[in-house]
């Protein structure tokens, strides 16, 4: 069942829904950010994803970090 | 026989006590609006400019014979295909947002010619009634015409009855500020903060801006509109000194909240059309001194005269000021297909001229665009390719102001989630969510872009989201207005820096 999400990528003038799956790592849920925002933003690495105000381990799954529909989730540079 | 000066104050105020019913239930409070006081406190309620009706439609006359002969001289269709094309988009943007939320001013200002506490306050409403009407009439005579020349000026009829995004965020500001609005409210939010404080001299820059531009029926129609604003923002005044006499603090509230919400819409429709849609040569100042120069100063003066404090979240506007209709036109650019009309990138000497005017924020900016333009350089230019520059994912929106989450800087987007009765909410910055809060129960049950995809309402691909719920065509959709082709993008990328 996907999870809408709202995603803020640092750089970007604008937040997106993603549509997260609860099996993806935090790692993939980024990189879906980024492929979204890559027009305005260029993809950058490392980046780490911050959920509730904490950084999250990349490797953690949107339903281990309890990701809950409509959640806000922003991806920072480095 | 009376003459006028005998005859206009009998005429004007003609209360008279009530013998078969209430006073309060002839001006119910909800519909009059708060604090509900008795006639006596109202009775002093005075206009400072006084017109008889003969004297009202003598003047009008003349007015609309003006701009009927500006348009006769220069609004032709060769005349306005001569204005450059970014200014052309900044028409399509007016000729949409104004006729028709002018005619919601007809609907408020029928209220307080209804519900209004004192005859001479009822007496001015009928006329400002009058005046939103011929604001409603007038851009509509004169803009949709030009769909002859291009179908984008279809927008200036179908704007409002479209779930258009832009719409939806407009709809929501004009409903509660005149469709569904009491009698103090209304008069307090659309003439004191919208009108003193926002469109009676904006409309004075536009003038300003069209003549540089040399659109001169533009001109003379903003010019024409905003005599008519400056003689009924008037009524808000005495109706604002009451509610600050009785209740400073709810008083306060609605500057706040009406400041707040005007900002939101006019700085996009303003601040794109001074710093994107006119031509670099032709911007007599830059959008943030438009803003400090006539809307800052005289609505500090206007806070002075009724003892008001500045709102509270001053220090957040006047960062704003920066940054915030920047980040907007970068994610209509890269959504253009959404609106109804068409973009244009900044380039070199306008990023230049940008970076001069926005120094604070302009670096974050500039990478923005920088990605964009090379996205155009990648896939090269030409209509084929306008759908490879542009957005995929869907935007998301504000609860409360409808428009998209784009506050803050692009290092910080300010946007932040509420939970309320058991639903989750997202505000685009504290102002917005504050006015919420404070008025959930009516706010909480509108559902935004992003909800209404999710619920199945509105269709989730962005084509069908197009053409079935915005209400657009391939014809109509906005595009880049050169396509990409840019002559400083054809250049080698080292000497268009």
């Amino acid at each position: 069942m996907p999870v809408p999400l709202y995603g803020f990528l640092q750089g970007d003038t604008v937040g997106l829904l993603i549509l997260a799956e609860d099996g993806d790592t935090l790692e993939a849920l980024a990189q879906k950010l980024q492929a979204a925002a890559s027009l305005r933003v260029a993809a950058r690495h490392p980046v780490r994803v911050v959920y509730n105000d904490k950084i999250m381990a990349p490797s953690m799954t949107v339903a281990q970090a309890g990701f809950e529909a409509l959640d806000r989730f922003d991806v920072l540079s480095g | 026989m009376l003459n006028r000066e005998e005859w206009l104050p009998l005429a004007r105020k003609l209360d008279w006590d009530y013998s078969y019913v209430r006073e309060d239930e002839v001006f119910p409070e909800v519909i009059s609006g708060r604090p509900w006081l008795p006639h006596s406190e109202w009775k002093d309620w005075e206009e400072s400019f006084k017109t008889s009706y003969r004297e009202y439609v003598d003047n009008q006359y003349e007015k609309d014979m003006a701009v009927q002969a500006v348009h006769d001289a220069v609004g032709r269709i060769e005349n306005v295909q001569k204005l450059a094309l970014p200014w052309l988009n900044s028409l399509k943007v007016h000729a949409a947002a104004l006729p028709l939320a002018e005619f919601t001013g007809v609907i408020g200002n029928l209220r307080g010619a209804r519900f209004g506490r004192d005859s001479a306050w009822r007496t001015m409403a009928t006329f400002g009634a009058l005046d939103e009407y011929r604001h409603t009439q007038i851009p509509l005579l004169l803009f949709h015409p030009l769909l002859r020349l291009d179908s984008q000026f279809d927008w200036a009829h179908k704007f409002y009855h479209t779930n258009n995004w832009f719409a939806v965020a407009a709809r929501h500001f004009f409903d509660e500020l005149t469709v569904g609005q009491n009698a103090i409210e209304f008069h307090i939010a659309t003439n004191v903060v919208l009108e003193t404080g926002f469109t009676n001299l904006q409309f004075v820059g536009l003038a300003s801006l069209a003549r540089e531009s040399s659109d001169h029926m533009f001109e003379r129609m903003v010019t024409s509109i905003q005599t008519d604003e400056a003689r009924h923002a008037q009524i808000g005044h005495p109706v604002l000194a009451t509610v600050m006499k009785h209740d400073p603090k709810y008083a306060q509230y609605l500057v706040d909240k009406w400041f707040w919400r005007n900002w939101r819409l006019f700085s996009i429709l303003t601040g794109l059309s001074i710093d994107y849609l006119t031509a670099l040569d032709q911007r007599p100042y830059s959008f943030k001194e438009f803003m400090e120069e006539w809307i800052i100063d005289q609505f500090l003066r206007t806070l002075d005269e009724f003892g008001l404090e500045k709102p509270w979240y001053w220090d957040l506007l006047m960062d704003e000021l920066d940054i915030y209709h920047h980040m907007i036109y970068a994610s209509a650019y890269s959504y253009r297909a959404t609106l109804w009309f068409n973009f244009v990138i900044p380039g070199p000497s306008e990023r230049k001229w940008l970076r001069h005017k926005y120094p604070k924020y302009w670096d974050e900016m500039d990478a923005v665009w920088e990605q964009i333009s090379e996205r155009w350089r990648t896939v090269g230019p030409g209509p084929a390719n306008e759908l490879a520059v542009h957005g995929t994912a869907l935007p998301t929106f504000c609860d409360l102001c409808q428009l998209p989450l784009s506050a803050g800087t692009p290092r910080k987007n300010t946007a932040r989630v509420l939970v309320h009765d058991g639903r989750k909410y997202i505000f685009c910055s504290e102002p917005c969510q504050w006015i919420f809060l404070h008025e959930p129960e009516r706010y909480a049950s509108h559902t935004d872009i992003v909800k209404r995809v999710l619920s199945g309402e509105a269709p989730a691909q962005l084509p069908n989201l197009l053409t079935e719920y915005f209400n657009l065509t391939p014809d109509t959709w906005g595009k880049d207005v050169h396509g990409g082709d840019y002559e400083w993008l054809r250049a080698p990328k080292d000497s268009a820096a």
